[in-house]
């Protein structure tokens, strides 16, 4: 047989590919698979945080902030524990991000408030002097894609069996309500649209909290849906 | 020639020299060798195909290293990578603990100046997004920490009472700030409240009838001096230790907007350093 192998190079080839591989294969999978477990408590996005964050990725923030805290001690004293791989698991893509313009942002709701993040997304500067970083007033005024980010919901529900109504913590209730159809959409966004409510009132701007009253909800208020999520 | 002091650069230049010295020698030899060279020794009975090939003993350095390589092997299979792995969290953990002992024995007793240094250094990092650089809130979006209250905050708690610094709710039997826990709404109301909440703002002087409404009302608590009693209630004349320490373990929720938990982001020190500062603020 390996007589036959030495005749024919191009399966020879094959043959040494597969062995290495192996070798690879059973170190790096079971690693991998433990890595990527989502950490004890890990809950998947609400439609509303999922919505912030496809605003998120549409405006590049990522071109700018990292999401991933090293462990460093310069790094730890900034931002808080450093990150670990479970934290990611319901990250589809991961923004970790590879340039910081400006801080980075997994930990953001921890230090942040809702106000402070309308303040700073309306006019950077008004609270951080010399920011350079970029205004976004459109997002006050430009209502979210509800039904894409409910669509992305449910898709990882069925694909990848992200724990959607389901107790994930053990308190007996479940934790992040979805649903299991499409007809589910209008109930979804009405627990959006409550969400949603309360962040408008904390951000103390009348214009986003009449917008979510009519039953649309500004970007800004889903983005900070999520960077409240950050922690 | 300053690059040359360096000790790295010097090795490099070294390293550099050797590389060249030593290649040129070994081709020379080699060339030599091709040039010159004749084979000789007793051949194997095998050939293929008209080539022979010699008798040699394997050379000794060889040998050696391949059997250093097993025994290395071993030892590093069995005790050297279990014993000796690298970790990232294990040397992150090694530098705060490293640098966590340095920092206490450093500022085990600082000076009030060292204080008021580390503290304008952690409110410059921590807190001037919110309070602003000048610590006097940034027109409302924060408290202004260079006074103690604002009239407006002093009637809305009276009218509204005041579990800011916790959770009512938690754990069906709250979770507060101060010892007294919260402060019930509506104690006094109309010009009473407006005469209690100017004299409060204005630091406990002018208004009679202020000072009145506080000694029926509210000195039952907050005590004659409107200092807190010793940290049962938050001193309502002048940031003290206990206000800050509160408010950076449970955060704050109220009139003016809120304020999260900094629970674990700093240590002992920090605090107080950052305690002493705001308090040099409104000194
Ligand atoms: C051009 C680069 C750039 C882009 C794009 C950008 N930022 Fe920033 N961001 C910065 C810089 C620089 C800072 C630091 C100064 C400041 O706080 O304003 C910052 C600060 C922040 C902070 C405060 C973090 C802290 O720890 O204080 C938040 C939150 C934030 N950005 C969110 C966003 C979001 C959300 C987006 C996308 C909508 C975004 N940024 C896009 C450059 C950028
Ligand atoms: C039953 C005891 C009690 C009485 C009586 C009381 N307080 Fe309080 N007060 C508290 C407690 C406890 C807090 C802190 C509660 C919290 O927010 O966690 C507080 C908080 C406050 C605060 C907010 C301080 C800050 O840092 O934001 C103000 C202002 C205040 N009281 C004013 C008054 C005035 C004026 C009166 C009299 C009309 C009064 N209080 C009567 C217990 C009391
Ligand atoms: C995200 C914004 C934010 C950050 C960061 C922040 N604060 Fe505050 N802080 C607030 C707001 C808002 C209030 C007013 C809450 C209220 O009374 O409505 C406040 C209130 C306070 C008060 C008054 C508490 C009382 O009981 O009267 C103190 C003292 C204070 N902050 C200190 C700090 C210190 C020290 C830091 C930094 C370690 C800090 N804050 C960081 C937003 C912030």
């Amino acid at each position: 047989m390996f007589g036959w192998l030495e005749k024919n190079p191009f399966f020879f080839a094959v043959g040494v590919f597969v062995v290495i591989a192996f070798a690879g294969l059973i170190e790096i999978i079971p690693d991998f698979a433990q890595a990527s477990r989502p950490l004890v408590g890990t809950k998947p996005y609400s439609v509303l945080e999922l919505a912030g964050r496809q605003v998120y990725i549409k405006d590049s923030c990522n071109a700018c902030h990292s999401q991933l805290i090293r462990p460093f001690k310069s790094e730890t004293d900034r931002y808080g524990m450093y990150s670990l791989t479970g934290e990611y698991a319901y990250d589809r893509p991961f923004l970790w991000g590879s340039k910081r313009t400006g801080p980075d942002l997994h930990r953001v709701g921890n230090y942040r408030t809702s106000d402070w993040h309308a303040n700073h997304m309306w006019d950077p500067t008004s609270v951080v002097p010399g920011s350079i970083m970029p205004a976004y007033k459109h997002m006050f005024t430009n209502v979210t894609d509800l039904e894409t980010a409910f669509a992305e919901a449910l898709t990882v529900k069925k694909v990848f069996n992200v724990p959607y109504d389901k107790d994930i913590d053990g308190d007996g209730k479940i934790d992040v309500v979805l649903g299991d159809s499409p007809a589910d959409f209008e109930a979804a966004k009405q627990r959006a649209l409550q969400e949603a409510l309360v962040i408008a009132k904390e951000t103390k701007r009348e214009d986003l909290v009449n917008m979510v009253k009519e039953g649309k909800i500004p970007e800004i208020v889903a983005l900070i849906a999520y960077l409240n999520r950050l922690k | 020639m300053n690059w040359l002091n360096d000790n790295v650069n010097q090795l490099a230049l070294l390293g550099a020299a050797a590389i060249l010295i030593l290649t040129i020698a070994i081709s020379a030899k080699y060339f030599k060798d091709i040039k010159e060279g004749k084979s000789e020794g007793e051949l194997k009975d095998e050939n293929w195909d008209g080539i022979g090939e010699y008798k040699n003993n394997s050379p000794i350095g060889w040998s050696l290293a391949f059997i250093g390589t097993i025994i290395w092997g071993i030892w590093y299979w069995l005790a050297g990578y279990p014993l000796n792995a690298y970790s990232q969290i294990g040397e992150y953990n090694e530098e705060v603990a490293a640098h966590n002992a340095r920092f206490e024995s450093k500022w085990a007793n600082p000076t009030k100046e060292d204080l008021l240094g580390m503290g304008e250094g952690v409110y410059l990092v921590q807190c001037s997004p919110c309070h602003g650089i000048d610590a006097t809130g940034i027109e409302g979006k924060a408290q202004d920490l260079t006074k103690r209250l604002l009239k407006k905050s002093v009637l809305a708690v009276i009218e509204e009472g005041s579990a800011a610094l916790g959770d009512k709710e938690m754990d069906g039997q709250g979770k507060f700030g101060y010892s007294m826990g919260e402060m019930p709404p509506g104690l006094v109301s109309g010009a009473d409240a407006e005469a209690v909440a100017e004299y409060v703002a204005n630091g406990f002087k002018g208004n009679e009838r202020g000072a009145e409404v506080y000694a029926n009302a509210c000195a039952s608590c907050h005590g004659p001096d409107g200092r807190g009693m010793d940290g049962m209630s938050p001193n309502l004349r002048e940031y003290d230790d206990k206000i800050i320490e509160a408010v950076l373990e449970h955060g704050k929720q109220s009139v003016i907007g809120t304020m999260p938990s900094f629970k674990g982001m700093l240590t002992k020190v920090q605090e107080r350093a950052v305690a002493a500062y705001i308090r040099s603020l409104s000194e």
